[in-house]
């Protein structure tokens, strides 16, 4: 039973960091349309800055949490302006392959800059776990989860209650109507794609320190991310949320109870079951947003 | 107050607008007539600043906005209530009339304005919480309608909003966008509907093929042989 509350534990903590990965990803195709490859870059990007502040700078642990994010978003704004701006209305296959070169240069960049030596990011908190019961759980951990749900809550609540969140919404649900009201699409698009690559950074920033750093970690957490987005269907925040959960507990469970060679495999056996029996995700009523 | 001249909108290689050239005054309901693919929705849309027109000018008030983005245009004034009504099915009525005043600052005039709307549309105020795609036709033709009336509109484009409804629907959206007019709203309107455009209207464009083939008062019109055969089915 404790072995059961650990992992339902552990799952709950990595899931919250899921979710931040697939809402990022789910914003950014639900309302622009583009497959981002370059998710999980930003995902290793945001757990380089980490290191960089942490590390090398000595800065707070919460404030390179925040400039992690903040660097996310404006590498985010940036890809946006330089190249997505001048693919709109291009072929989605013309874009997917712009994305596609940008991830691998992107994953070579890191790789010049910070060598494949893997790194470690030092965490301020204690490291005796907190003990409650049969469970116990780092206190880093703990963080990460707070962290966590708490972006996810201000994600919502960015889009359900502000104007720039208006017109997101707007933009997703008829992008010409949208138009009509005044919406600029094109900062609707390069602020999407900053908050989601912010969302991305902020998981990365998160899971550095609980994990190591090294260049090619982007690619699983791209994979994640997708699988997670096709969970809860595309475009759907809620879903996203929900997704990520759910892999997270595929995961710990394959993990603890089948073989831990399999964690990452678990999410994907879930993932071709899903799509078998509901393909177009497990939350999507049709295609929509918030 | 609206002058458009000798405009010429393409899709690729297809004129979908050939030479328009009409001119509207103020406080006008003016229509546009013509069979499907005449180039009525392509015109409002170049005016509206969904697209780019090849050629032509566009001015209203002055200013000319052949290339202005839909931002400008809507900011000087012109608010287009698009074919198909196009609410945002996922926002709630009062969620889409926020929209519709999306570029106004002034809240107390923005509530006044919603509490008018709802006020004429009781229906809307009993929805307003309401997802605007869970609503009626008719419902969502009224919303349509009055998002478009919140930016507060020198000009209106209607683009064909008897499309789809029931005829006793059809006839309440005329009545209301007539009630427009007299509150000194200016009017344009696509219609295939155009006995009803015809009555309604002060001057009228008929469009064959992107090009305006004949134009008169609605009266004169509604008695032109031409307009009787094509359109009226007399």
């Amino acid at each position: 039973m404790d072995q059961l509350l650990q992992h339902a534990l552990n799952a709950m903590i990595l899931g919250g960091t899921y979710a931040l990965l697939g809402i990022g990803l789910t914003l950014i195709f639900g309302i622009m349309r583009v497959v981002n490859f370059t998710h999980g870059e930003l995902y290793a990007f945001g757990a380089y800055m980490m290191y960089m502040w942490v590390m090398l700078i000595g800065a707070n642990f919460v404030v390179s949490i925040a400039l992690a994010v903040a660097l996310g978003v404006l590498l985010g704004a940036g890809i946006e302006i330089l190249l997505l701006r001048r693919l709109r209305g291009a072929d989605i296959d013309t874009t997917m392959l712009v994305m596609i070169g940008a991830w691998i240069a992107m994953q070579n960049t890191e790789q010049l800059v910070w060598s494949g030596v893997a790194k470690s990011i030092d965490s301020p908190f204690p490291s005796a776990p907190l003990v409650m019961g049969g469970v116990s759980v780092s206190w880093t951990r703990l963080f990460v989860f707070a962290v966590a749900v708490m972006l996810i809550a201000g994600t919502w609540v960015l889009i359900q209650k502000t104007r720039l969140g208006k017109a997101m919404r707007a933009t997703f649900q008829d992008r010409e109507a949208a138009a009509l009201m005044g919406v600029r699409i094109d900062r609707v698009h390069t602020a999407t794609f900053a908050i989601g690559s912010g969302l991305a950074a902020a998981a990365g920033a998160l899971l550095g320190p609980v994990f190591v750093v090294y260049p090619t970690i982007g690619d699983l957490a791209s994979l994640k991310a997708f699988a997670i987005v096709i969970l809860g269907g595309l475009g759907s925040i809620p879903g996203a949320t929900i997704g990520g959960f759910i892999l997270a507990f595929m995961e710990e469970l394959g993990a603890g109870y089948v073989s831990s060679g399999y964690r990452d495999a678990m999410g994907f056996l879930l993932i071709i079951v899903i799509l078998l029996v509901k393909p177009t995700g497990l939350f999507a009523r049709k295609e929509r947003i918030g | 107050m609206l002058e458009v001249e000798g405009l010429v909108c393409r899709y690729g290689k297809v004129e979908a607008v050939r030479d328009l050239t009409m001119r509207v005054e103020r406080g006008e309901l003016v229509t546009l007539i013509g069979a499907n693919g005449a180039g009525k929705t392509t015109s409002m849309k170049a005016i509206s600043g969904l697209l780019t027109p090849a050629a032509g000018r566009i001015v209203f008030d002055g200013e000319d906005i052949t290339r202005a983005p839909a931002r400008r245009v809507l900011e000087l004034g012109i608010a287009h209530c698009p074919e198909g009504r196009r609410v945002f099915p996922y926002m709630t009525v009062r969620e889409n009339l926020e929209m519709g005043c999306f570029l106004r600052r002034d809240g107390a005039g923005i509530a006044d304005d919603m509490d008018r709307l709802f006020a004429r549309f009781p229906i809307l105020a009993e929805r307003r919480d309401q997802a605007a795609g869970t609503l009626s036709g008719g419902e969502q033709q009224m919303l349509a309608i009055s998002r478009a009336l919140m930016s507060r509109p020198k000009l209106v484009l209607f683009d064909e909003p008897s499309l789809g409804l029931a005829p006793n629907l059809v006839e309440r959206t005329f009545e209301i966008i007539d009630g427009i007019r007299r509150d000194g709203v200016t009017v344009v309107m696509v219609e295939q509907n155009a006995f009803a455009a015809l009555e309604l209207s002060d001057r009228s464009y008929v469009l064959e093929q992107g090009r305006v083939t004949l134009t008169g008062t609605g009266r004169e019109l509604l008695e032109n042989p031409h307009v009787r055969q094509a359109y009226l089915g007399a």
